[in-house]
């Protein structure tokens, strides 16, 4: 077979539905990197016509453009457009494109998940714009504080579409983050240990884990707000044994690790692109992964930061003014190991190198104003200000921006497969460079002659006109730049010639293959000796494409493999799925589930809940097999045993990292609850919840009971049994723990009255929830034995069930034991 | 002459935090201006640093220079400086007892303030907060509905009014004079227009103050 | 897996540490506790430096040493920045006002 004939042999297992209907069915990751790419981009352009309007309505005082109704919403929608629908969905965008290329493996871990993201943030992202399209856009400014967004302050809807809309959204971020741990964990080339992957798969990784421990807070905000709002549970009304202050710390528990999420993958690109630009290597890679490791913890406990004006005792506002200060550091070892990279190497001046150039003045600008802002005393002036909008628009720009326009003149040449011819790019850059400092540079100092963020407009007599006037011109300039970005990219996929292989000279995977990718990457499995594979080997492209590589002779399947995560040795043959519209399908009822919440038609709800159960047992079902798979032969006198045949299979290590997502959401609620009863004014409760010994005895030997079958039916299985008894007798002890957390909920007081009734229903609901999770499980479990898709050689499920098993069970007991002991001291 | 030099400096305003009237806020502007020194020079490092890097001929430098001098060492001096610093003036502007500390309380709703005075129980003022100048004043500060902030930026930093909570914030005017306060947390559609004045009398104007005159 | 959780380990325990001090220092505030409180927090403060230190130990001594001199270095490198943090970010409960 020659290069030819494999290539059209493993188009046909590979290629996506032609046309516009491939993109309903695909789960290709080239296809959905390359959706996500220009959906994220469609959001930008309307965010940034948001903050043009913006611009206008403060560019003289008194203006009449923009009414405060009107305006409040505008820079709501700003902000919440930037930070859900356009950061983070680029940086997934990249990631799922790029990942498995630069890891030199076929596609991501689980190819249907990543379609199903996809829709949800296609659907929830047009929620959020049909607000605006409607005029009920939400208008409480995009960390939407309460009270300011209870129902009493906030009556209209406006409010509920940005809870329930960017809680669908997050659904994406949160499949996403599982999918690119599991990729770069398990899915990488034969020989690529973790010190031999791509730096920028280092920091993708890092970030993942940050999405999966950033965003749970606020969900679980969202959630207590949403059923505020609807229900009138008090989480956050001090009158009622709740606190506004609740609210500001999950939000800020996400919001401040949010903003490193965005920035890490940008540093991912720089990290990347310029070394190749430099015609060198990375200067200090390992160092470099130490400090995006730390920069990610630290972020985690900066969050006060954002209230340092909430009236927290001096000592508590010092330690998070400390971690804020310190957070400089990592960050600081980053720029000065790219800058020593740059005087390791040659630095020439291409399109991407001028972008690279743009972030190094505008982010360290921000860094540093950044830490002014660290400085408590300081920060008591600056804090709602200008000042504060000008910092976090030279980070955000600055940090994230520039690498991705960097990133997007390095890699088109890849995505669509022609020359460069970039005439207009300099005048661009030059635009959007000058464009935004004039913008926002001076904006600083009418922060601090007292301008406030979110003012819809000023009087003359404030001495802020000039500046203002002056800002958004330059907001202008900006436009223009980027329309002229816009042109350029179309008229380049359009019409460029096509171009060669590998234009920048770089040695990372990506460039190892034809251009624009193939539906399979990689012909056969490069074996990775070194962190710049082509570089090592110019010839490997014409290599893998002959079939030298692992997987070189296409079948019926989509095969790819994984190895071990810490020596890259191969370990499993894994078998994907094909194209299906299953993804879009439990998107659009996800998304009625969602618009039910929102337009307040609950009966729909419980129907919308059915429909995803029903659809998520048919995704899981249809990777079964009725009889066992022999190893797999991979090349090279390989065999590898099938995924579905081991413990810790692919699914295993997702729904690890989703139960780490759900153990932060937990643990989240937790605090919540701590919070409210030892800080939040109006407490003790008046009624303790009554306990009763019986339901806490009967759940936690529910939960035990449940954790043992479990236990049981997978040794049964691994010695070839059928474990149907056990799978049954874990459904009824579930079954039992599902009657005493419905009970707690049934019993918990006067939720409507007080915080303390309301989470210890939250409490219950959430214990409720994941108990008939399990038994759902533990009923599938049952169906696949009943029906033969179980064997010694076909067990991951149990595994998989023992996971979530485990799970409910420290969480019920824990939830149980939280109730009737607070009943009993109290 | 210093009034002068701020004036041409475009420093001078109603809002100023960079025109301060009282000795927080001359202490917050200090604090601006040594940071702003600072930023500029290491600013100036960096952009020289990746110019120098264009050039034909670099001496070779290790990488653990660049790691553990410029991008350890070096920040991890400034920063502990400057945190330093930070906590130091942070502690000298808590609210300690004092003998002279006059009390009053603002009270924040939904767009205007409402201002109470422990010396003179029952009365309310509108809109205008009375104090002594040359005293620190504590002023207790809650929300009746949704959070505000209470800043007045030419005497001191802000502090919230959050409802269910009383927060303290400790300011004084050097001299008799009005100044401008903000509310500076975004409540709603009447955030923009929602300020109010402070006026610091002389020791003789606040002993009428505290007899009944209310304007 | 191993090598990832010696690579996360020691700033995962100063995250721990970080949000308990904070927490314990929330408490001592919210419910007015007068029994030695600035005992309590330099003595949450010196607990967590010496947790730090056992982790950084442990992340140096030959017998729990990665087999891969790079997670070798990435992890002992994460070590120091447990304790930096741990020193850094709570030095505080020594020094500043902790109830006002």
């Amino acid at each position: 077979m020659n290069a030819l004939q494999r290539h059209r042999k493993l188009d046909l297992v590979w290629a996506s539905q032609p046309g516009f209907r491939g993109w309903f069915s695909s789960v290709n990751h080239t296809d959905l990197g390359r959706l996500f790419l220009v959906t994220a981009f469609f959001f930008f352009l309307i965010g940034g016509l948001l903050a043009m309007l913006i611009r206008t309505q403060l560019a003289t005082p008194g203006s009449a453009f923009a009414g405060p109704e009107i305006y409040n919403q505008i820079f709501t929608m700003h902000g919440t457009i930037m930070m859900f629908l356009f950061a983070i969905p680029t940086f997934e965008g990249l990631a799922i494109y790029l990942l498995p290329k630069i890891l030199g493996t076929r596609d991501l871990a689980f190819p249907r998940l990543t379609a199903y993201g996809y829709w949800c943030y296609v659907f929830g992202g047009a929620m959020l714009l049909a607000s605006m399209v409607l005029g009920i856009a939400p208008d409480g400014g995009w960390f939407m504080y309460p009270p300011l967004t209870s129902s009493i302050y906030s009556p209209g809807i406006n409010t509920d579409f940005w809870l329930i809309g960017i809680t669908f959204v997050e659904i994406s971020a949160i499949a996403a983050a599982v999918e690119i741990t599991v990729t770069i964990l398990k899915y990488r080339a034969p020989g690529m240990s973790l010190d031999k992957m791509p730096i920028f798969a280092w920091y993708a990784l890092v970030t993942a884990l940050m999405i999966l421990t950033g965003f749970p807070p606020l969900i679980l905000g969202s959630v207590l707000l949403e059923l505020e709002r609807a229900f009138g549970l008090p989480f956050f009304q001090a009158d009622l044994g709740g606190d506004s202050l609740l609210w500001q710390h999950l939000f800020w528990l996400f919001g401040h690790p949010e903003v490193y999420i965005i920035f890490l993958p940008a540093a991912g690109v720089i990290s990347t692109v310029l070394p190749v630009m430099c015609r060198t290597t990375l200067l200090g890679y390992g160092w470099i992964v130490a400090a995006a490791v730390a920069l990610a913890f630290l972020s985690f406990g900066l969050w006060v930061h954002h209230m340092f004006t909430t009236g927290i005792p001096h000592m508590g506002l010092a330690f998070f003014s400390a971690a804020s200060t310190l957070v400089a550091v990592p960050t600081g070892v980053q720029i000065f190991a790219w800058i020593g990279t740059m005087w390791k190497g040659r630095p020439e001046l291409h399109l991407p190198m001028l972008h690279l150039l743009g972030f190094f003045v505008t982010f360290v600008i921000g860094g540093l104003t950044g830490v002014m802002v660290a400085v408590v005393p300081f920060d008591w002036q600056a804090h709602d200000t200008a000042f504060i909008t000008a910092h976090l628009h030279y980070v955000l720009f600055g940090g994230f921006v520039f690498p991705m326009l960097a990133g997007i003149y390095y890699w088109l040449p890849h995505v669509t497969g022609r020359k460069r011819n970039f005439r207009l790019g300099e005048l661009a850059f030059v635009l959007i460079f000058t464009g935004f400092h004039v913008t926002f540079l001076a904006m600083h100092w009418i922060g601090l002659m007292g301008q406030r963020r979110r003012i819809s407009t000023y009087l003359p007599e404030d001495g802020w006109t000039t500046i203002n006037l002056i800002s958004s011109v330059g907001s202008f300039v900006i436009a223009i730049g980027f329309a002229i970005v816009i042109l350029e990219v179309i008229l380049n996929t359009a019409s460029a010639r096509r171009g060669g292989r590998n234009p920048w000279g770089a040695g990372t995977l990506e460039w190892a293959m034809s251009t624009p990718a193939p539906s399979y990457n990689f012909a056969s499995l490069p074996h990775v000796t070194g962190r710049d594979p082509l570089t090592d080997d110019p010839k490997l492209p014409h290599a893998l494409a002959r079939g030298e590589g692992y997987l070189a002779t296409p079948g019926r399947w989509r095969e790819t493999l994984t190895v071990d995560i810490a020596t890259g040795q191969p370990d499993f043959h894994v078998i994907y799925p094909g194209n299906t519209r299953l993804p879009i399908l439990m998107a659009a009822v996800t998304g009625v589930f969602f618009l039910s919440l929102l337009l307040k038609f609950y009966w729909t709800v419980p129907v919308a809940v059915i429909g995803v159960a029903v659809l998520v047992w048919r995704w899981v079902w249809a990777l079964g097999r009725t009889e066992d798979l022999p190893a797999q032969d991979i090349g090279h006198g390989i065999a590898l045993p099938n995924a579905a045949s081991v413990d810790r299979s692919p699914g295993w290590w997702g729904s690890l990292f989703l139960l780490t997502a759900n153990a932060t959401f937990f643990g989240s609620l937790l605090f919540g609850f701590a919070f409210l009863w030892t800080v939040a004014p109006g407490w003790p409760p008046p009624v303790w919840f009554t306990p009763s010994m019986a339901e806490l005895a009967l759940g936690i030997a529910g939960a035990g009971v449940s954790a043992v079958a479990v236990r049981m039916a997978i040794r049964t299985i691994r010695q070839g049994g059928q474990p149907m008894f056990a799978v049954g007798l874990g459904l009824v002890a579930v079954l039992i723990l599902v009657a005493a957390l419905g009970l707690l909920m049934l019993r918990a007081p006067s939720p409507d009255q007080h915080a303390y009734g309301a989470t210890l229903l939250v409490l219950g609901g959430y214990g409720l929830f994941h108990a008939c999770l399990t038994a759902l499980m533990f009923a599938f479990l049952a169906a696949r034995i009943s029906r033969g898709f179980t064997s010694a050689a076909r067990r991951a499920e149990f595994a998989i069930v023992r996971l979530w098993v485990d799970y409910l069970a420290i969480v019920g007991i824990f939830i149980l034991l939280m109730a009737h002991l607070t009943g009993v001291t109290a | 002459m210093g009034s002068t030099v701020l004036t041409l400096n475009g420093c001078v305003g109603a809002l100023s935090t960079v025109d301060p009237a009282g000795p927080a806020a001359r202490t917050i502007a200090t604090l601006w201006w040594v940071m702003l020194t600072g930023a500029i020079m290491i600013f100036a490092l960096v952009v020289i640093l990746v110019a120098a890097s264009f050039r034909k001929r670099k001496g070779a430098i290790a990488d653990r220079f660049w790691v553990l001098i410029l991008g350890i060492a070096f920040p991890v001096t400034v920063l502990l400086a400057l945190l330093g610093y930070g906590l130091f003036v942070g502690e000298r502007l808590l609210q300690r007892q004092g003998a002279d500390v006059v009390r009053v309380a603002a009270e924040g709703r939904q767009w205007d303030w409402q201002f109470s005075y422990d010396d003179l129980p029952g009365q309310t003022t509108a809109g205008v907060l009375h104090i002594p100048a040359g005293q620190p004043v504590d002023v207790a500060i809650t929300s009746a509905d949704v959070v505000h902030s209470f800043w007045v930026p030419r005497l001191a930093g802000k502090m919230d009014a959050i409802p269910g909570r009383v927060n303290v914030l400790r300011i004084e005017a050097d001299t008799p004079g009005t100044f401008r306060g903000l509310s500076s947390e975004f409540s709603g559609r009447g955030y923009d227009n929602f300020t109010f004045d402070v006026v610091a009398h002389d020791a003789a104007d606040w002993t009428l103050f505290l007899q009944g005159e209310t304007e | 897996m191993t090598d990832v959780l010696r690579i996360l380990i020691a700033p995962l325990v100063w995250l721990a540490a970080f949000s308990a001090v904070y927490g314990v220092h929330g408490v001592i505030c919210g419910q007015g506790i007068e029994t030695m409180p600035r005992a309590l927090l330099v003595g949450a403060f010196i607990l967590t430096i010496g947790l730090q230190v056992a982790v950084l130990a442990a992340l140096y001594a030959p017998r729990f040493a990665s087999p891969s001199p790079f997670v070798r270095f990435v992890s002992q490198a994460t070590g120091w920045v447990g304790l930096v943090a741990a020193v850094w970010t709570l030095f505080p409960t020594t020094v500043t006002t902790y109830c006002m």
